[in-house]
């Protein structure tokens, strides 16, 4: 029988493959980001000395981004500030995805009551608006980085609550699933063994794009003074920081603003392309 | 019955026929180029029906897909032409190809759930196709109503349908409202891609009644892309058998069915089983088709063919023209070889075949290089195997399944439905027990029921020793008794099989469930069950999607096997495999049954299968058991109406 899948492409032949150069830039990018957050503040040990007598300059002799108020060079603020604003988003994202897997599992997978819970949980987080809550809680709490990384894995699990829901509701009715509960498996394998290997391909790149997400987020609560403490590196501290030096030096405040943008658009690219990478295997 | 002339290009007596394709290949544009079509070359007249007919993978729906410009990404034309009423379409620009869809041209899928819109209602999806009846206005609003209610007048559906939502109506009204949105446009030509297939076989008769008759009516030409040889043969005035991506024969359905003059047809006719007489074992084709661009220089067949001489594996094939039958036949040339790779020593037409059976000759090809030597092939043996034992009558204490009085209604927002009541059923130990039905008749319901992935209300259900409970799922220790009895073999051979787990890892779980549970046999391994099912060792490294739907349903088979049960369900198993792989899994259950004893329960639509297989039958209408016996007794004198219905659904040969 001609299923309707076999319809696509012959079985076995190749579809178009390699990297496209979009695909390659970002991931060039993406390399050179995550090597400045870790290993920026090693190599660059001196990015906070200060130089009050060269304040505010221009880029030029010896400064390639030019300097702050304080005369510390901006090239090495934003090359030592990826960590905090990079390790940030990327524990937000991991963070959110560990509680999205095991709650969107067992409401996926066990249903009923289970399901209840769960869904009312994650419709309650997603109804209250993110960035408000997180300023209250910031404020109870004399803000902090941890604190502004814990509450924002609290309110990005939602949506991984409900991807992995549906993924797990979406096979849990494959025959291949019921005929692992036919050879008398018990749950938890069916459930580990079965069905979540096969939900990872959208966790996996919704990881990606919640990533994106945080370093934006992360940096708006470091710009409202919420995340990092004053005089530590930051792309958001820094943006928020060197706002009045916008006439003097427009690097200083542009340069991190970049540097946000550009981390947030190339993870979704990466994302977006994992994505579609994986449903394409999918059709096959 | 009509014989097209392929007109040659520069006769002028002979009418240009509907759709002439000649030497239309198809490759993969980027890489080696493998051809997936090579060389198809067919005609089609006004009011005429052909049959393109082939396993998954011969091309037969690529070919046609060329012809109405809708060639998936990846694939090119790369030789050829497409005439259509005289005209070249193939050099045309999309816009225009985009313009001949629809008014010449029109498609009937497979899936009339996908095929339609589910957000619009079925008559707007009819007035989108009709010609001249855009506009607003009040008139012209009533006129196009009017129309599209004629329209559904055509198909056999009821005026109300046109306010109604594809969701509303069941498969065979969705392919009817299908079909009347196809031929909204008053197209020349229908090709219709196994339009038939999603549905079960009470509805498939219907279906093709109306497309039969709406193509005379209308003078239409019409081309039906089926794998099934009995509805192609039941439908078509002419039958083309594709096979790796060539014809490598055709000619009137009639002379094709009754000698078939190529190998492969005769293959496909002898591993279809008939729901009149049981053979002694199906013929199976072994091996499957090969991919593209890994066709050896000759006959693609060659390796799977019983007849093959040296000189197949090495010397191109073509189409031969049969010689014409003198009398009678003149004026009907035979229709042009493929332009392509002509070997003068084999494209003459042989004289040794205007024998006993020139009369059947008139327009046929065949592509067989030893035609002539073979002559006609034998149609499948007539002989009939003994039906199967009628049984010694169901003894329900050592029965492998006793269903009694069972009664399940699902709800839903629409109101409830009884799916299934009063439903008492015995499937004896060692037995084959099929279970009949068309779609929505409860047959899978029941089939989950007794393997405990689907609760029931009321009744009790006893599968081997386990007595399952009313209302609940069974608890983790029922489940993992009833694992060592019954197992189950789901029908769609692509979602059965975990994707990411290699065989070895799906069958050695399934070898270690067994063992956790005291049953099965501690000798079996991943290699023997493999061995069991005809599938080599090296298979264990492979994942899903490397292997064929057949090769799919053999590791589902192997894997219900790894817990010695005493009863095997099979949902529909062999439904959705082409033939010859149908008859290969057929009898391969039937051995596997016959060395290891164990009752199957098999649910199936298609009563020539359960003729094939079965010693009893139950037939299942609406909810409720209406007719049980042995196999024999109820094929061959129903008593009950809807057994008779289901039976003049098989498709019989015109």
């Amino acid at each position: 029988m001609t299923s309707p899948r076999a319809l696509g492409r012959p079985r076995g032949l190749p579809g178009p493959s390699g990297l496209r150069p979009l695909t390659a830039l970002s991931v060039l990018v993406a390399f050179l980001l995550l090597a400045a957050s870790l290993f920026g503040q090693t190599l660059l040990p001196h990015w906070d000395a200060q130089d009050i007598t060269a304040g505010a300059r221009m880029p030029g002799g010896g400064h390639l981004l030019g300097t702050d108020e304080l005369g510390r060079d901006i090239a090495q603020m934003v090359i030592a500030g990826a960590r905090s604003t990079l390790t940030g988003a990327a524990l937000v994202a991991l963070g959110s995805m560990v509680i999205g897997n095991v709650l969107g599992l067992l409401a996926g997978y066990l249903g009923g009551w289970t399901d209840v819970l769960v869904r009312r949980w994650a419709d309650l987080l997603l109804a209250v608006p993110a960035l408000l809550v997180t300023l209250v809680v910031a404020g109870i709490g004399g803000g902090g980085w941890a604190l502004a990384v814990c509450a924002l894995i609290v309110l990005t699990s939602p949506s991984d609550i409900r991807l992995v829901r549906t993924a797990a509701l979406e096979q849990r009715h494959l025959p291949y699933v019921e005929a692992a509960e036919t050879l008398g498996l018990p749950g938890r394998t069916v459930m580990l063994r079965h069905i979540w290997p096969n939900t990872l391909p959208v966790v996996f790149a919704n990881t990606l794009l919640n990533f994106a997400g945080a370093v934006v987020s992360l940096s708006s609560l470091s710009f409202l003074g919420l995340g990092v403490p004053p005089g530590a590196p930051d792309w958001g501290r820094m943006l928020s920081e060197n706002r009045n030096l916008l006439w003097t030096n427009p690097s200083a405040a542009l340069a991190p603003a970049v540097l946000i943008v550009l981390s947030a658009v190339v993870l979704n690219l990466l994302g977006d392309r994992v994505l579609e990478a994986f449903s394409k295997r999918g059709k096959s | 019955m009509t014989t097209t002339t392929a007109a040659t290009t520069t006769s002028t007596t002979a009418p240009e026929p509907l759709l002439a394709v000649d030497g239309l290949s198809v490759a993969v544009a980027s890489g080696a180029r493998a051809l997936v079509v090579d060389g198809v070359s067919l005609t089609v007249a006004p009011g005429e029906c052909v049959g393109v007919v082939g396993e998954s993978g011969s091309g037969k729906s690529l070919t046609m897909r060329a012809v109405a410009g809708l060639l998936p990404e990846g694939l090119d034309v790369t030789k050829g032409t497409v005439r259509l009423g005289g005209e070249e379409v193939l050099g045309l620009a999309p816009r225009a190809r985009a313009a001949l869809r629809g008014r010449r041209i029109a498609l009937l899928m497979q899936d009339p759930f996908a095929m339609l819109h589910p957000q619009l209602t079925c008559g707007r999806q009819i007035a989108d196709g009709l010609r001249g009846q855009g506009g607003r206005g009040r008139a012209v609003r009533a006129a196009r109503r009017a129309e599209v209610e004629r329209r559904l007048a055509e198909v056999g559906l009821e005026p109300s349908v046109a306010d109604r939502y594809p969701h509303e109506l069941s498969g065979g009204m969705l392919q009817r409202v299908a079909t009347a949105a196809a031929l909204a446009g008053d197209p020349d030509l229908l090709i219709a891609d196994e339009p038939t297939t999603a549905l079960d076989t009470a509805t498939q008769a219907a279906v093709l009644d109306l497309l039969g008759r709406l193509r005379r009516e209308r003078a239409m030409g019409l081309v039906l892309i089926t794998h099934d040889l009995r509805v192609a043969f039941s439908a078509c005035d002419r039958v083309h058998v594709l096979y790796a991506g060539t014809v490598v024969e055709h000619g009137p359905s009639h002379a094709l069915r009754t000698a078939p003059r190529h190998p492969y047809t005769a293959a496909l006719l002898a591993s279809e089983p008939s729901a009149r007489e049981r053979r002694p074992r199906l013929t199976a084709v072994p091996g499957s088709v090969p991919a593209p661009g890994e066709r050896g220089p000759g006959c693609p067949f060659a390796d799977r063919c019983a007849f093959t001489a040296p000189a197949c594996r090495t010397t191109p094939v073509a189409l031969v023209p049969l010689a014409p039958a003198t009398a009678g036949g003149a004026g009907t040339p035979a229709p042009r070889a493929s332009a392509s790779a002509t070997d003068p020593g084999t494209s003459a037409p042989d004289p040794g075949l205007s024998g006993p059976h020139a009369a059947d000759a008139g327009g046929r090809a065949t592509a067989c290089l030893r035609a002539a030597g073979l002559g006609p092939l034998d149609p499948p043996a007539g002989e009939a195997a003994a039906d199967g034992a009628a049984g010694t009558g169901p003894e329900t204490d050592d029965a492998a399944l006793v269903v009694s009085d069972v009664g399940r209604r699902f709800g839903s927002a629409a109101g409830d439905r009884q799916v299934l009541a009063d439903v008492s059923l015995t499937v004896p130990a060692g037995e084959v027990t099929a279970l009949v039905g068309r779609s929505g008749s409860g047959k899978t319901t029941l089939a989950r029921i007794a393997i405990g992935l689907e609760t029931f209300d009321s009744g009790t259900v006893r599968t081997g020793p386990v007595d399952l409970p009313p209302g609940r799922r069974p608890s983790t220790a029922d489940r993992r008794r009833l694992a060592g009895h019954a197992q189950i073999v789901f029908q769609d051979p692509y979602a059965s099989l975990s994707p990411l787990r290699t065989v070895g890892a799906t069958l050695r779980e399934a070898l270690d469930a067994a063992r956790r549970g005291g049953r099965g046999d501690g000798a079996e391994t991943v290699e023997s069950l493999l061995a069991k099912v005809g599938l080599p060792e090296r298979y264990a490294a492979r994942r899903p999607a490397a292997l064929s739907g057949g090769e799919r349903q053999r590791v589902a088979v192997a894997r219900a096997l790894a817990a010695r049960p005493r009863l095997l369900i099979c949902d529909e198993a062999v439904a959705a495999l082409d033939v010859s792989v149908q008859a290969q899994l057929l009898n391969l259950l039937d051995e596997l049954r016959r060395d290891q004893g164990f009752a199957v329960l098999f649910i199936t639509h298609d009563l020539a299968v359960v003729r094939q297989i079965a010693d009893h039958v139950a037939v299942l209408h609406d909810g409720r058991i209406v007719e049980t016996g042995p196999a024999a007794r109820v094929l061959d004198a129903p008593g009950h109406p809807e057994t008779r219905r289901l039976l003049a659904a098989v498709p019989a040969p015109r």
